[in-house]
């Protein structure tokens, strides 16, 4: 099994819809396998400063689910998209719409910050038998016991599924997201160990990573690295999504 | 380590209240549910518990008739359950003080609180002075402006007062950053939360440790007077007073109502009466009655009173709300500070804008041939003394 070197995340409607299909086409032709799809939220309580700010901005510009999604549909042009969301706008807008607005779009799997397993069965349960499964989050104060609950409870699909469908998110630090501090990746080591120990599906690694070092560290590791806040912000101040993703590619 | 919830998490038919937490805060709420059950079963902790109700808070709190304010609003009997007596002037230290026994016994050496009216904040920033813990409290910064005082009282308290700049600067954005800086330190830190919201087990916790307010009244209201009264009544913020005073008079035959913020208009955005204007969501945790507008974005709100602006009813109020239990009305800024007025006037008695908003219901209850009501007077006034005077011209 080879690595995914590199999953970003891109916040819907920021800048703009307009440019998403562009960016994601780019993000393909750079052999981006699979993306996080922020959908914007008024209170992302698992969200740094800079991703709430895209979170707000977006919304101001009139990025909601509902157009978010309908500006994919018919998209091939991309990498494997997961929608990166809070519960409350999935709930809003019912399983039935949503799962006909997923329908024509990227969309591969969910990842729903705010909804533990087991909290939402039913839901969960036909997202995943209509082809979109929850990704399992890992936090630092998830021990292995419950890591494998957790695991087991969002299994893997297989070597036959796209890696979308198949990682499991490891939260490299407490707190929220952001660049803003740096993260200590000396646990991590021994923690992938320790979920290795558990499991062999995919990990991908988020959570303040930004630099390019810090990247090919958690390469070294045998896992994904994730790249969000820092992506977001560079591409406020301008930067070419090619560039700013370029750079953090293996060569 | 603990895997899963033991006490229910769910209230009412419609399965309101959860635990929609991020990952990172599941194992601290896990621990928090299990540290609060061996606390309840633990004799030491009960008893240092009403120990400081009693020679710190200043429980029990009276029971006042108010005869001419009864009169003068064509009621036969109101009594006012008297929360505006505690230390710290509101309802609050109940349970900020019970979760900081909690917390240390935890061994968690800094407290999180968020705040809104501030009186949360006091509260919390008094227990952690009092018990030697670090407190840190998140308040958005439309409401330090409005609340000042309570922001010099936490201050002196030792706590730290952190501005939340984000949205409208209220009661909202300020659980939001509570949250957030809890995932960050939530080895170390325990998180206050002040009403009965957000995910499993601060709803239940909380209403255990605001019932007093209710076992209280009634015993008093039973001892004082013939009988219990025809209605209880509340305001709701989250719901922490209206569940603390009305639980407790469940299994009685009266009227329970719960007063939220009807603000300056009926519009989504004017007002914080999440029961006509809401809809079933989740925010912060917990599913509930939610301010939101379609596309599942919390709504914004608007009331005089810090303490009741706030998107979401707590999910076990808003349970026996749906479930008949519990009535809710709503009282506008105008209503309250009208009542706030007459209730100075009448009884010398200066109310929070919260609770002004309980009183301001009077006059329909006894436009309904309500002849004897109990009240929860929740805070006091005294940190609204520059709203009252702007607002009411004196
Ligand atoms: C005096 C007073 N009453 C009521 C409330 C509303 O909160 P709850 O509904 O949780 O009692 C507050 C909140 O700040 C308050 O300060």
């Amino acid at each position: 099994m080879s690595l995914n070197p590199l999953l970003p995340f891109l916040m819907a409607g920021d800048p703009s819809l307009e440019v998403l299909p562009g960016y994601l086409s780019e993000a393909r032709a750079l052999g981006i396998e699979a993306l996080e799809l922020g959908l914007p939220h008024s209170d992302p309580i698992a969200d740094g400063p800079v991703l709430q700010a895209a979170a707000h901005r977006a919304i101001a510009r009139g990025a909601t689910p509902r157009r978010i999604l309908e500006s994919l549909a018919g998209i091939t042009a991309s990498p494997d998209l997961i929608l990166f969301t809070y519960l409350n706008p999935l709930l809003q807008l019912g399983l039935e719409p949503l799962l006909r607005l997923l329908e024509p779009t990227p969309v591969r799997a969910l990842l729903v910050v705010d909804l533990p397993e087991g909290e939402e069965p039913a839901f969960e349960t036909a997202l995943r038998a209509a082809g979109y499964p929850l990704v399992p989050l890992l936090a630092p104060t998830t021990g292995l016991a419950r890591a494998q609950r957790l695991l087991e409870a969002r299994p893997d699909p297989g070597p036959a599924a796209p890696f979308a469908q198949r990682f499991a998110y490891v939260v490299a630090r407490l707190g929220v997201t952001g660049a803003g501090q740096a993260t200590d990746l000396g646990p991590l080591t021994a923690r992938l160990r320790d979920l290795r120990g558990i499991t062999a599906r995919p990990l991908a690694v988020g959570f303040g990573l930004s630099d390019p070092v810090s990247l090919q560290t958690v390469r070294d590791l045998g896992a994904t690295p994730i790249i969000g806040s820092a992506l977001v912000a560079e591409l406020t101040s301008g930067s070419l999504i090619r560039t700013s993703l370029g750079a953090r590619l293996p060569r | 380590m603990n895997d899963a919830f033991t006490l229910p998490t769910r209230f009412g038919t419609q399965g309101l209240g959860g635990c929609y937490a991020p990952e990172t805060l599941m194992q601290p709420l896990l621990d928090l549910e299990a540290a609060f059950r061996a606390a309840l079963e633990d004799p030491g902790f009960q008893a240092e518990l009403k120990g400081e109700l009693r020679h710190f808070v200043g429980r029990p709190t009276p029971l006042t008739p108010a005869p001419r304010l009864a009169a003068k609003l064509g009621l036969k009997a109101l009594l006012l359950k008297r929360e505006d007596l505690t230390h710290t002037g509101a309802h609050k230290i109940n349970n900020a003080l019970a979760q900081a026994i909690l917390a240390r016994r935890m061994g968690k050496t800094e407290i999180i609180a968020e705040t809104g009216a501030g009186q949360h904040g006091v509260a919390a920033a008094a227990a952690c002075a009092r018990l030697g813990l670090r407190c840190t409290v998140y308040m958005g910064v439309t409401d330090m402006a409005r609340q000042a005082p309570n922001v010099a009282r936490m201050r002196l308290f030792g706590a730290t007062v952190v501005p939340v700049e984000a949205g409208q600067g209220t009661l909202k954005e300020a659980v939001n950053e509570a949250l957030r800086a809890w995932a960050g330190r939530c080895t170390e830190a325990h998180y206050i939360l002040g009403s009965a919201l957000g995910p499993h087990p601060f709803p239940t916790l909380v209403r255990t440790f605001q019932t007093v307010i209710g076992e209280e009244a009634r015993a008093q209201a039973l001892e004082q007077t013939s009988g219990l009264p025809e209605a209880v009544i509340a305001c709701a913020g989250g719901g922490s007073n209206g569940l603390g005073l009305l639980v407790p008079f469940l299994g009685d035959p009266l009227r329970r109502l719960a007063v939220e913020a009807g603000g300056h208009g009926p519009a989504l955005g004017e007002h914080a009466a999440r029961l006509d204007g809401g809809r079933m969501g989740v925010l912060h945790g917990c599913k509930t009655l939610l301010l939101q507008d379609e596309h599942g974005h919390t709504a914004e709100t608007a009331s005089v009173s810090a303490g009741l602006d706030y998107p979401a009813l707590g999910p076990e109020l808003a349970a026996l709300v749906l479930d008949g239990q519990v009535e809710v009305r709503r009282a506008s800024d105008d209503e309250a500070l009208a009542a706030a007025r007459l209730l100075c006037q009448m009884e010398g008695i200066l109310p929070a804008l919260e609770s002004s908003h309980a009183l301001a219901l009077l006059p329909s209850l006894a436009a309904e041939g309500v002849a004897t009501v109990l009240l929860g007077l929740s805070g006091r006034g005294d940190k609204d003394l520059s709203t009252y005077q702007s607002r009411l011209e004196i």
